[in-house]
């Protein structure tokens, strides 16, 4: 009894030695707040400049949030091209996520729990294509789709990314370490394949549905080089590529960072609601951000 | 290469009917096919096409014709590709150091629990889920004259020759250090308690206790983080394009850009494709030398 009070107290005191002291707990939050205010002040200057009249950029002047001035707000939402970019941006995204999650979980699905002729080869060519960097393809990819018309499509802008051989590697992780008996005794209830996919698999895997939907909708979200080929027409440009366009037409800096803003707020609120699932599927799996 | 793989060995079911594993076969290439068939039209397909077509000149509506070499000779003559190589590995050489070493500070600093340190970890990651466009357009200006960093240094970096690289690295690394900073912490975190202790209780001070006893369990995920990062920056564009166009007088001017430019500016394609395989060779050398480096470290 005596020796086990003392090995916790023992052990309550090396844990004490390996935190810092005070002093060394003041420099950390005080280094630690300068990093998150460094980290902060870009998002900041985004949000107040965008509110501020088209001349006053001059720093510091520009930096005080008061008064405000929304015209840089009016100009692009009313009547600009914003909202048809927004409107192609969430059509990219979204459409993606979606289908990207039914291939990938229906092949994750075969590759960790089925037998069939080819597994093997399909998986490992799967897997060597992820070496090889994307603009290897780019150009090839972009003669294929412009050739067959989809230049200024949707499809030309969804289609080519929905080979996305990532989210399969993850989905037959995680189905992998599911247990066969489940499948089984739905088989032997006599339950065709197609349900036992809608009915056991698809609700079991929600966890990673969530973490690689989110993954999945901000790549798109965020997507720049592809949509810049695709989308010649400035009708089907999404907001990445439209706003790097206002940036180059010399559109006045206030307008410029208002369509940013627009732009950020749903990758926050994507961000506030799924940070979870984000930071698991980065240290479970090392997915790329 | 950011997931592991284990092929488990196929088991064989004892009493299972040679119809049932049909039916199984079946079903299995139904899941799988979709996707497959995307991943040859629009992975493998343009990667193998990609390669070959490095040793065609073509160009769109014309019909590509056979040149061997010649791309990648002229390649070799080109000065822009050898200043896009130059300003590609600066920014390579000084970006990987930076956003390392500023992802393994900050992983130390959030590593023990403490009030508020969630909060911390989130703020640090919110840079990387923005997008590169979004991040130019206010670090444009915040490098500009009229911006805190051009007012602070008398000047705008974009437009120095000298200081537009260290520019883009410095927003590179605030868009990155978050990613980083998380691969790193969750391994910390499995660093045993009792190895820090012993060496606590041998009397190791703290630089001891990270340099002997912390950093060989981080070896493994700072090797990750190099290769993924080293791929990444031989890769930029988004920043570059939207920030400075490669310039002032090409002097942000990157492989990606070139390749860009080539492709989809003079509808050089085949010309473009090579640079697009030298691209790929530099990043392959680079990874199989790092691996060598690591390997030989231990």
């Amino acid at each position: 009894m005596t020796a086990q009070v003392n090995s916790s107290r023992a052990v309550r005191a090396s844990y004490r030695a390996l935190e810092p002291s005070r002093a060394g707990k003041v420099l950390r939050v005080v280094l630690l707040s300068v990093a998150s205010v460094v980290t902060i002040f870009p998002f900041y200057a985004m949000v107040v400049l965008s509110l501020k009249p088209v001349a006053a950029v001059e720093f510091p002047g520009s930096l005080v949030p008061w008064p405000f001035d929304g015209g840089a707000y009016e100009r692009v939402l009313g009547g600009g091209d914003l909202p048809v970019w927004t409107l192609n941006t969430l059509v990219y995204s979204l459409v993606s996520v979606v289908l990207v999650l039914v291939l990938a979980s229906l092949a994750g699905y075969a590759f960790a729990k089925k037998r069939f002729p080819g597994k093997e080869t399909m998986f490992w060519s799967f897997l060597a294509m992820v070496m090889v960097p994307y603009h290897v393809t780019l150009i090839p990819l972009f003669v294929l789709v412009a050739s067959a018309g989809g230049v200024d499509t949707f499809w030309g802008l969804i289609v080519p990314t929905l080979a996305n051989a990532q989210a399969v590697f993850l989905m037959r992780q995680f189905i992998a370490a599911l247990p066969d008996e489940l499948f089984e005794a739905a088989r032997l209830d006599g339950a065709s394949e197609w349900r036992i996919f809608m009915r056991i698999v698809l609700p079991l895997c929600k966890p990673i549905l969530a973490t690689l939907g989110l993954f999945v909708f901000l790549w798109h979200w965020n997507d720049f080089l592809w949509p810049l080929v695709v989308g010649k027409s400035t009708d089907m440009r999404t907001l990445t590529v439209g706003i790097a366009a206002l940036q180059e037409q010399n559109v006045p800096l206030n307008v410029v960072l208002a369509g940013a803003t627009v732009a950020f707020v749903p990758i926050f609120a994507a961000y506030l609601v799924g940070q979870r699932y984000l930071t698991e599927g980065v240290t479970m799996s090392g997915i790329k951000g | 290469m950011t997931v592991t793989v284990q092929t488990r060995p196929s088991r064989v079911r004892a009493g299972r009917r040679p119809a049932g594993a049909r039916h199984e076969a079946r079903w299995g290439l139904a899941f799988v096919l979709p996707c497959f068939l995307l991943f040859l039209v629009f992975r493998f397909g343009p990667a193998v096409a990609g390669t070959l077509l490095g040793f065609f000149e073509y160009t769109i509506g014309d019909s590509p014709h056979f040149t061997g070499l010649d791309n990648f000779t002229r390649m070799m003559g080109d000065p822009v590709f050898w200043q896009a190589l130059k300003v590609t590995v600066l920014y390579t050489v000084l970006y990987l150091p930076l956003s390392i070493g500023v992802s393994l500070g900050l992983a130390l600093l959030v590593r023990r629990s403490f009030r508020g340190v969630r909060l911390f970890r989130s703020v640090f990651f919110l840079p990387v889920i923005t997008s590169l466009v979004l991040a130019a357009t206010i670090f444009t200006w915040l490098f500009s004259s009229s911006g805190p960093w051009g007012k602070l240094f008398g000047g705008s970096w974009l437009a120095s020759p000298v200081l537009v690289i260290p520019a883009l690295v410095i927003v590179s690394v605030w868009s990155r250090f978050g990613y980083g900073m998380l691969i790193l912490l969750a391994r910390l975190q499995d660093v045993p308690r009792e190895l820090e202790e012993a060496a606590l209780s041998d009397g190791a001070g703290p630089w001891q206790r990270f340099r002997y006893v912390v950093l060989p369990q981080l070896r493994p995920a700072v090797f990750f983080l190099l290769v993924i990062e080293t791929t990444n920056s031989f890769q930029v564009f988004d920043l570059v394009y939207v920030m400075t166009g490669g310039g002032p007088a090409r002097s942000s001017y990157t492989l990606v850009m070139d390749l860009y430019d080539q492709g989809f500016k003079n509808f050089d394609l085949g010309y473009a494709s090579a640079l697009g395989v030298a691209l790929f060779v530099l990043t392959l050398f680079v990874a199989l030398l790092q691996r060598l480096l690591m390997g030989r470290g231990k």
